[in-house]
Formats: structure tokens, C-alpha cells, sequence
């Protein structure tokens, strides 16, 4: 247990001191989130504003029809109105910039409305995610335009507007707030630290395996008086707790980015946090770490078999969409956590995940998760353990 | 003292290692050592000369158990190497040519973590690592990371690490390979000294220049049999040619 121990303390001083490891497993996971988060938000707030206060050019031929639009266009704001544009020249001018909008009537469009039938009105814009948002404030305008038209039908007519609408949908949704954001924050929240879990414990594996290969130290380690199994645990102990950390450092990242965002609505993010409390973070932290002891054992074992740092990170890349994989498979709508789907490594974390987070996991499947993970963990690291036993394994480049 | 009976190692072939050896090989299985015995006594350095591949690290790496051999029997120390491993690597020190460090220690953070692996008591371990320092002129340099010192400054810290316990068996696997002429004379002269000490010496190497230099005892190596073993002063007694390297060639010759 000592000598584990000297091994561990060794090794975690040699990783912490390797500037690739510290940048995998703390400088992106820490800076990922609020600078994604930031970046996103600020580009989608600004683009949204610039959509919704640019001054838009809009052609208006009326074809001698809807006159009370014209008016209604003229008493909006931040719309330069062109007359003059022939029906002929828009696509053109559309095309070139000069115009954003063209409204066009039919020339029936009046005695369409006279007959109480439907007039057409034709929207002419070149789309683009810009140009979709400018968009709705043309739909609105001809919406207001239509709804003064069925005003004045509905008091011609004289009956009330009710008359059209037979059933009122009274909704009561009874899911709580947590229940209704749990899925989806939930379905987000493995894709995170399983994915960072992973990639945190994969270059401390490399170093520690291939990486004592390619640079000729395993044969000092190996000739030390400790045992195989107690350098095997010293190094596993390392590779365990940069995934962990590496997982926690991200999950406080991305609260972090929550936090420090301006741009998220007060409101939300004060759901987000209430959703998300400490206790059912913690719990699904312990179903992370019989995972992460499964991945560090894994990762381990690829890395003590390859001959060198490049061949371990050949192999242990196509592992990356094993483990992402389940995760994705997680986030569909329909696959929930049953007797049959709790035994699947990687998935039952990604779905008892969203269950811990609604509050609604069940006892028996959690218990199923962690016996599973359990399992598969102690089988790995036995596995781990007597490959790095084998003569041909460890010393299979000489 | 270390004592090998009748030792053979084989190793599985993998296939592609099967297509290298040509058609005609028809075994699963190549055998790296063969029926090997010899005695290394304390006091004195027994060489183990042969071309690459004639088994000389295989044998050197059973001896401090690393690989266990497919049968016989090694004592080192007075312990059986694979009833008795970890007594055996207590006992021993390894040093190879090709030997690395950690890059991101110091030397006194590596030499410290292989005294602590051997169990060393602190006060004890300060005076060794003192005294060790001062021979090899380490200080200088013992707080600086490893990955920025030179060769020669690595390979001395080597041979703080292999001998900072104080082993009664040193074994040192071609030792000098790569190494320029002063840091190769600093491996010798530690061999040497490791000799005047009493300690039982095992030293594999293919350059016959060593072989003349500091040879009591000496054992031909060659496709993983022995080819033979005696005095180093019975070599040259017996010799049929001019020089150390032909008398060598002829002997693989003749095998």
C-alpha cells in the first residue's frame, strides 16, 4: 500500500507538472464553456438586434388595391417605403441589395376582400438568417393589416369573434419546472462530463503507460522492488483522478458560463440553478466514478499494450465515439432508463443522468446502474491488472 | 552472488514475427536463452559478451526479474527469482544504456523516489544521496528538471538512482551504449568501483575494448547459448588469434 502510494504521489506530481495534461484535463475544460457560452450569446443577441433595428427598404405596389396598408406601413418605424419600383425590377433589386422587401397586391386584391373571400398578398425577400428575423416583422405588419380586415367583416357581419373558435385549450401541464427542464438539462449534462471524463483521463493514461515505454523508464520501474500490482494501482490511481477532476472542473465550468452570462435572462437562469441543486450533482457523480475507474482501466491497458504515444493515441481514438456513442443514443426522445437499459455502460449513466436531475429516477433502476457500472469496473481493473502482468505485453516493442 | 542453472527463456511468436522468420520455421515459439549456467561471484565483474540479439538482455532482464525464465533456476543474493522477486530487486541495481528519466523531476525528486520504493530510512538516504552527489558532482544541478540537463548529467544521475541503495548485485546491460567517451570512462570507472566495493558485477556488452578493460570473468553469448565461460585470464591464455575481437568472431564462428 506504501509503495502504491509513493508511486501515485509520483506520478501525479509528473503529470501535473506536463503542460498537455494540464491544458486537456484543466485550462480547456475551465475556459470551453464560459467562452463558448459568452461568444455564442453575445453573437446571437448582436445579430438579433442588428436584424431587428436596420432601416428596411420595402417596395410597396399596391396594384391600386389596400390602401389602409400603405397608411399602416407609414406610421411604422425603421421602414424606408419605395413606391416607384416596377414589379419586373425586384428580383433584381432584391438580389442586389437595393431592396430587403417587396409587398405586392394582386390587382383582385380588393374585390377579393369585398366578396369576403381571400386577397393575395405576395412577400418577395432573399432568406437568410438575418433576412428571417427582419422577415417576422413583415409577417407582423401583414397580420395587423389582416387582422383590422376580419375586425371590420366580423362587426359587418355583426357576430362575435368567439364564434370561430369552438374549442379553447385550457392547459395544465402538472410537470414541475425541474421535471420539464431536468430532461433536457439532463440529456446535456453526461454528454459533458462523460465526454470530458474521458478525454481527461486519456493523455495521464498515455504518459503513464506508453509514454514510460517510448522514453525508457518502465525497465527502472519494473526492476524497483514494487510490485507489478502496486505500480498498475499508482498509475491507475493518477489516470481515475484526472478523469474525475477533469469531469468536475467542466460541469463547474459550464455553471460558471451560466452564471457569468449577461445575456441569459434572469428568470431562466434562476430555474436552471434552482433545477440543478448540489445533491443531485453529487449523485450523479458516483455514477461517475465506476465509470471513470472502467474508462481509467481501459485507457491503461490500451496504453500499456501499445509501443509508443502515437500508437496509443491511434487506438484509443476510435474508443472516443464508443463512448460517445451511448451518450448520443441517450439524448433521443423514447429511450428511457429500464431494467434492460440500465445495464448498458455509458448509456445508463447518460439516462439515470436525466432521471436524478428530474427527480423522477427510481430506486431498483439506480440500484441496477450502479451494480452494472460496478461490475463492468472491478472487471476492468482486474483485466488492467493482469495485463500489466504479461511478459509479452509489457515488453512487446523489444 | 548470482547463479543461474540450466536457464532457458522462450517467447511466443506473434505472426508477423512467424512470416519474418521465413517459411521453413514451422514453431510457434523461438527460444531467446537456451540451457544457460553460469556464476557471478562478488568482488569480481563477469562480462557477458555477444552480438546483438544473442540473448544478453533477455538473460540480464530474468536476472533482475523482469522475465521469468521458461525453466531453470536464478539466485541472486541468495534469493530465487521468481519465488522470492521482490527481495531479488532490492538487492539489485540496473543500469542500461538506453536507460531514461523522468524528464519533469529533479535529480534529487528521481533519485528520492527510488530510495523511497526501496524502503530506505530517511536518515540513512540523505547521507547516501549526499555522499553520492558529492562523487558524481551533482549538486549543481540537483534542482533542475532532468528534461534540461545533458547526457552526460542524465546518465550521472542514472547511476545515483541504480546504486542509491547500496545493492549487493549490480547489473549494467550495455551501459555505455550511446554514450561519448568521458561519460562511458565515468560508467567504467563506477563498475570498477563497484567491484572494489565487494559487490557482485554483471555487465553485458559488445564492444571488446570494455571486454580488456575491466574483465574478471567471461561468458560468450551467442543465439541464445552459451559459448563460453571462464576466467577472463583463461580467455587470453587460450587465445588462437591476435586479438580479443577476432578470438570473439571465431568463437561465433565455430558455434
Amino acid at each position: 500500500m506504501k509503495k502504491t502510494f509513493i508511486i501515485f504521489k509520483k506520478e501525479l506530481i509528473d503529470t501535473l507538472r506536463d503542460k498537455r495534461t494540464i491544458l486537456v484535463m484543466i485550462v480547456i475544460p475551465l475556459l470551453l464553456f464560459p467562452i463558448l457560452i459568452n461568444i455564442a450569446t453575445k453573437i446571437t443577441v448582436k445579430q438579433r438586434q442588428k436584424a431587428e433595428e436596420k432601416i428596411l427598404n420595402v417596395a410597396l405596389i399596391l396594384n391600386k388595391n389596400g390602401g389602409s396598408f400603405k397608411s399602416l406601413l407609414k406610421g411604422k418605424k425603421k421602414i424606408n417605403l419605395k413606391e416607384n419600383v416596377k414589379e419586373h425590377e425586384i428580383t433584381n433589386k432584391i438580389r442586389n441589395g437595393n431592396l430587403d422587401f417587396a409587398i405586392i397586391f394582386n390587382k383582385d386584391f380588393d374585390s377579393k376582400i369585398n366578396e369576403r373571400e381571400s386577397g393575395i398578398v405576395r412577400l418577395y425577400y432573399k432568406s437568410s438568417e438575418e433576412v428571417n428575423i427582419q422577415k417576422s416583422r413583415m409577417v407582423n405588419l401583414l397580420k395587423e393589416f389582416e387582422d383590422n380586415l376580419i375586425f371590420i367583416r366580423f362587426k359587418e357581419l355583426k357576430i362575435n369573434r368567439s364564434i370561430v373558435k369552438a374549442v379553447e385549450i385550457d392547459e395544465h401541464d402538472i410537470a414541475s419546472m425541474k421535471e420539464k427542464f431536468g430532461e433536457k438539462i439532463g440529456g446535456f449534462l453526461p454528454y459533458i462530463f462523460v465526454i470530458f471524463c474521458f478525454i481527461g483521463a486519456m493523455y495521464p493514461a498515455i504518459d503513464l503507460g506508453a509514454g514510460e515505454k517510448e522514453r525508457s523508464t518502465l525497465e527502472t520501474l519494473l526492476v524497483s522492488p514494487a510490485k507489478r500490482l502496486q505500480i498498475v494501482y499508482g498509475k491507475f490511481g493518477v489516470i481515475f483522478l484526472a478523469g474525475i477532476l477533469t469531469a468536475a472542473i467542466s460541469v463547474f465550468s459550464l455553471f460558471l458560463a451560466l452564471k457569468t452570462s449577461q445575456e441569459i435572462p434572469e428568470e431562466i437562469l434562476t430555474i436552471l440553478l434552482r433545477i440543478v441543486d448540489y445533491k443531485s450533482i453529487l449523485l450523479v457523480f458516483t455514477l461517475l466514478i465506476p465509470l471513470c475507474v472502467f474508462f481509467a482501466a481501459l485507457l491503461l491497458s490500451i496504453s500499456i499494450f501499445a509501443h509508443s504515444f502515437k500508437e496509443a493515441q491511434s487506438i484509443m481514438t476510435p474508443f472516443n465515439f464508443l463512448v460517445i456513442f451511448p451518450v448520443f443514443i441517450g439524448l433521443f426522445p423514447g429511450v428511457k432508463l429500464d431494467s434492460v437499459t440500465a445495464l448498458i455502460p455509458v448509456l445508463n449513466v447518460s439516462l439515470a443522468t436525466k432521471e436524478i436531475i428530474s427527480g423522477t429516477i427510481k430506486a431498483g433502476l439506480l440500484a441496477e446502474v450502479y451494480m452494472s457500472l460496478f461490475i463492468l469496473a472491478g472487471l476492468s481493473l482486474y483485466f488492467c491488472a493482469k495485463w500489466f502482468q504479461r511478459e509479452d505485453i509489457i515488453f512487446r516493442n523489444t | 552472488m548470482i547463479v543461474l542453472d540450466k536457464v532457458s527463456k522462450k517467447f511466443r511468436l506473434s505472426k508477423k514475427q512467424k512470416r519474418e522468420m521465413g517459411n521453413g520455421y514451422k514453431g510457434n515459439f523461438i527460444w531467446s536463452v537456451s540451457d544457460v549456467s553460469f556464476k557471478c561471484q562478488p568482488g569480481r565483474i563477469f562480462t557477458l559478451v555477444g552480438p546483438n540479439g544473442a540473448g544478453k538482455t533477455t538473460t540480464l532482464r530474468m536476472i533482475a526479474t523482469m522475465l521469468k525464465p521458461s525453466s531453470g533456476k536464478i539466485r541472486v543474493a541468495g534469493y530465487d527469482t521468481v519465488k522470492n522477486p521482490e527481495h531479488v530487486r532490492k538487492n539489485i541495481g540496473f543500469l542500461t544504456g538506453s536507460t531514461g528519466l523522468y524528464a519533469r523531476l529533479t535529480p534529487k525528486e528521481f533519485v528520492k523516489y527510488y530510495a523511497d520504493l526501496n524502503g530506505m530510512d530517511e536518515a540513512i538516504f540523505k547521507k547516501r544521496r549526499d555522499d553520492l552527489f558529492d562523487i558524481l558532482d551533482i549538486n549543481e544541478f540537483a534542482n533542475r528538471r532532468i528534461g534540461k540537463l545533458s547526457t552526460g548529467m542524465k546518465q550521472k544521475v542514472s547511476i545515483a538512482r541504480t546504486m542509491i541503495h547500496d545493492p549487493d548485485v549490480v547489473i549494467f546491460d550495455e551501459p555505455t551504449v550511446g554514450l561519448d567517451v568521458i561519460t562511458s570512462r565515468s560508467i567504467i570507472q563506477l563498475i570498477k568501483n563497484s567491484k572494489e566495493m565487494g559487490k557482485t558485477v554483471i555487465f553485458s556488452t559488445h564492444i571488446m575494448g570494455e571486454v580488456s578493460l575491466i574483465s574478471d570473468d567471461l561468458a560468450i553469448i551467442h543465439k541464445g547459448k552459451l559459448l563460453y565461460n571462464s576466467t577472463y585470464e583463461n580467455f587470453i591464455a587460450h587465445m588462437k588469434t591476435g586479438t580479443i575481437e577476432d578470438e570473439f568472431i571465431k568463437i561465433i564462428k565455430e558455434a
